[in-house]
């Protein structure tokens, strides 16, 4: 079943009483009176929801992949990853303390880099939520939040992952990571053949996001995530 | 019986209580032991439960939900709520109804005008006055 129709957007098949000239959500409203008693009350200023704002629109999994690139050209690097991975972020220009100095305030600073073997194969979820390595992959896809990956993939993980396209074989172990508040997971993947003479910069381009979580495998020409996109009404502005 | 039997009927029993309205409830005299650990069960601890396959799709962020993360986010980081009063209690601790029925971050923006409200930083009447004028504000376009 797609998520494309859920249930409260089957109302707009129904008569209005009376439409108004701007239509805004109930959830919109209730963002905009929050955001603005929040700052009425001096809970936090208008300038600390821009900062925030700006460090949201500055990360993304362009991070990560550059980062495994790194550790596939350098095993000095690779090393220090899976030894302290917040540590060695450092390198490639992402501080886990921004942007308040102590993190953001629901990403615990505790990374760990899952490596790929021949015989292994990991895998990341968060059955209790949603957490996701944000300051290296960005925002989490929608998929990766829903109920159904987060109930399947830790008791269905070769069938869910035949799902996203990715058929793992009987004789690699697959080994899922639960992620939560205090920890963070995130998956190297193995290099694929055929890039030897490869650069970092062409290396990281094949290293998407979805390799990063587990559900693909990076190889040569393959440079984009493909998934259904479901738009939004009122997009974030630009 | 086995542990494992047992984490099967466990789950059939939760399942059959998402979303809750599908079954009469009408405040039992009695709840069986096992029915009590599935009400007991925290609606957000999914792991190893059963459903279909779905197509598994990207949405494109809607600005309010952009500015939502921002503004829980931003309540952490002044020191007004911390993440574990937050995720656990306010964000999960929903019943089945309201955590699996509304948005993402709908359950997000609920949680906190209920803590600010129930911390006394806003009165009741503040935040339904607020509403209004929001709504008013946005019907005048």
């Amino acid at each position: 079943m797609s998520h494309s129709h859920k249930p409260g957007e089957s109302g707009a098949d129904l008569p209005h009483a009376a439409p108004t000239v701007e239509e805004i959500t109930d959830f919109e409203v209730l963002e905009i009176a929050v955001r603005e008693l929040a700052i009425e009350h001096g809970l936090f200023t208008a300038e600390d929801h821009r900062r925030f704002t700006e460090w949201t629109e500055s990360i993304g999994p362009a991070a990560g992949s550059r980062l495994v690139a790194k550790a596939w050209t350098d095993p000095a690097f690779k090393a220090r990853v899976l030894d302290d991975a917040v540590k060695a972020c450092k390198e490639i220009g992402i501080d886990w303390a921004e942007p308040t100095g102590f993190g953001t305030p629901s990403d615990y600073m505790n990374l760990r880099v899952l490596e790929d073997t021949p015989t292994l194969h990991h895998v990341i979820v968060c059955t209790l939520c949603s957490c996701y390595p944000r300051p290296l992959l960005g925002m989490s896809p929608e998929w990766y939040r829903t109920t159904n990956y987060r109930r399947r993939l830790v008791r269905w993980p070769r069938q869910v992952l035949a799902e996203f396209g990715l058929i793992i074989p009987p004789e690699v172990e697959v080994r899922v990571e639960d992620s939560n508040q205090k920890c963070r997971f995130m998956v190297m993947p193995m290099r694929p053949e055929g890039t030897d003479s490869w650069t970092e910069e062409q290396l990281a381009e094949i290293v998407t996001r979805d390799c990063m979580i587990g559900v693909a495998l990076p190889r040569p020409g393959r440079t984009a995530d493909v998934h259904p996109v479901h738009k939004a009404r009122h997009p974030v502005q630009e | 019986m086995s542990a494992r039997r047992d984490l099967l009927e466990q789950q059939a029993l939760i399942g059959s209580i998402q979303p809750a309205v599908h079954v009469p409830q009408n405040w039992n005299y009695e709840v069986e032991a096992p029915l009590f650990k599935a009400y007991a069960h925290p609606p957000h601890d999914v792991g190893g439960q059963f459903d279909a396959p779905i197509l598994y799709e990207e949405k494109e962020e809607e600005q309010w939900e952009a500015n939502v993360y921002v503004t829980c986010e931003v309540l952490g980081w002044r020191g007004v709520w911390n993440s574990e009063e937050r995720r656990r209690r306010a964000d999960n601790d929903l019943g089945y109804a309201l955590y699996l029925g509304i948005p993402y971050y709908g359950r997000w923006i609920m949680a906190a005008a209920r803590m600010l409200v129930d911390k006394n930083h806003i009165a009741l009447t503040e935040l339904i006055e607020k509403i209004a004028e929001v709504k008013a504000r946005n019907a005048k376009k």
